[in-house]
């Protein structure tokens, strides 16, 4: 077990007292939200344009497992959490076990999406190109997708080199905490697409 | 980034993220307790009610501010972050409450070929003429 360390603790030789890496996966994020709210805002805007889409948003959701969905996406969150933690004390062991968590669960829901758009496809006929609804509804959802499939890439790849001998708790902490920055922010995108997109509908 | 030699500032720096796990603990139990009652208010018997729709806002907004705040780190770490990522939400939102306001459905000529489907072309929809 190497020294515990604290990636938090102002740093003297940069002028902003931050880590780099850290600062920029936060502006990186901060532009991701424009992206995603663009993504959001058209969705909705052309549902209210257009009430009438030729399927009924409620009658093809399974609302039940989009549900589980977001509590699999917090799960794995509530890992990462314990992932980074684990990292920071220096615990190389622990912060395996909490990333294949991390990885298991954003596979499922990965796994549960897969479903969901063949369900809609081949159950209910929406498509990406059969109206306003289906383009906007997976260009979302899928660019969520996206992000997830490209998270889980990141720890997998972080997951593998942790058996790599150059692999160092100390050296590699705030790597580990950049890519958990960005798994959670997947997360809090889809705490918003789960209300503004799903949960919406049903009121 | 700074690397303590003093063992008491390791313990010290230990006992903090024991803390903080008590913490993410309690976090996730609250937020998956949040999602299930978000599933429970969609099936009372209050449709289009405003109270409903205001519980769902509420709720999703603990459940982002705990994520940010908490798993993000943003609450231990400076304050620079913070400023960072809530000039990106302040940009997005402001941007999606504009355009919710501006494409107003009353504004759509709803005789317009195609409106049923919703595959209304992009040059005769709401803003055009």
């Amino acid at each position: 077990m190497s020294h515990a360390h604290d990636t938090t603790a102002p740093l003297e030789h940069v002028p902003t007292g931050l880590d780099n890496k850290k600062l920029m996966m936060w502006l990186f994020l901060a532009s991701d939200c424009m992206f995603f709210g663009t993504l959001i805002t058209t969705h909705l805007v052309y549902r209210k344009i257009y009430e009438n889409v030729g399927v009924d948003p409620i009658h093809i959701f399974d609302i039940e497992l989009t549900t589980a969905s977001s509590f699999i996406l917090l799960m794995s969150s509530l890992f990462m959490a314990l992932a980074v933690s684990a990292i920071h004390k220096g615990s190389i062991k622990s912060f395996r076990w909490n990333l294949v968590g991390v990885i298991i669960f954003g596979s499922l829901f990965l796994a549960g999406q897969v479903y969901e758009f063949n369900h809609f496809v081949t159950h209910a006929g929406l498509t990406i190109s059969s109206g306003t609804f289906g383009s906007t509804f997976y260009v979302m959802t899928g660019t969520h997708g996206v992000h997830v499939a490209l998270g889980l890439l990141w720890l997998v790849s972080w997951l593998c080199y942790s058996f790599s001998p150059r692999f160092n708790a100390h050296q590699h902490a705030i790597d580990i905490e950049t890519a958990g920055l960005y798994w959670h922010f997947v997360d809090i995108v889809w705490i918003v697409i789960f209300t503004a997109v799903y949960l919406i509908e049903y009121v | 980034m700074s690397h303590s030699a003093d063992p008491s500032m390791d313990r010290e720096f230990l006992l903090a993220e024991q803390k903080k796990y008590f913490t993410f603990m309690n976090l996730a139990f609250l937020m998956t307790a949040l999602t299930g009652i978000e599933l429970v208010i969609i099936f009372l018997p209050f449709p289009g009610s405003i109270l409903i729709f205001g519980s769902l806002v509420f709720l999703s907004l603990i459940k982002f501010i705990g994520v940010i705040f908490w798993f993000m780190h943003l609450i231990y770490d400076g304050k620079l972050l913070t400023l960072i990522f809530l000039f990106g939400m302040v940009l997005a939102s402001g941007t999606s409450t504009a355009l919710l306001f501006i494409f107003n459905s009353d504004r759509v000529d709803q005789t317009l070929p195609f409106y049923e489907e919703g595959i209304i072309a992009h040059e005769a929809g709401p803003g055009g003429h």
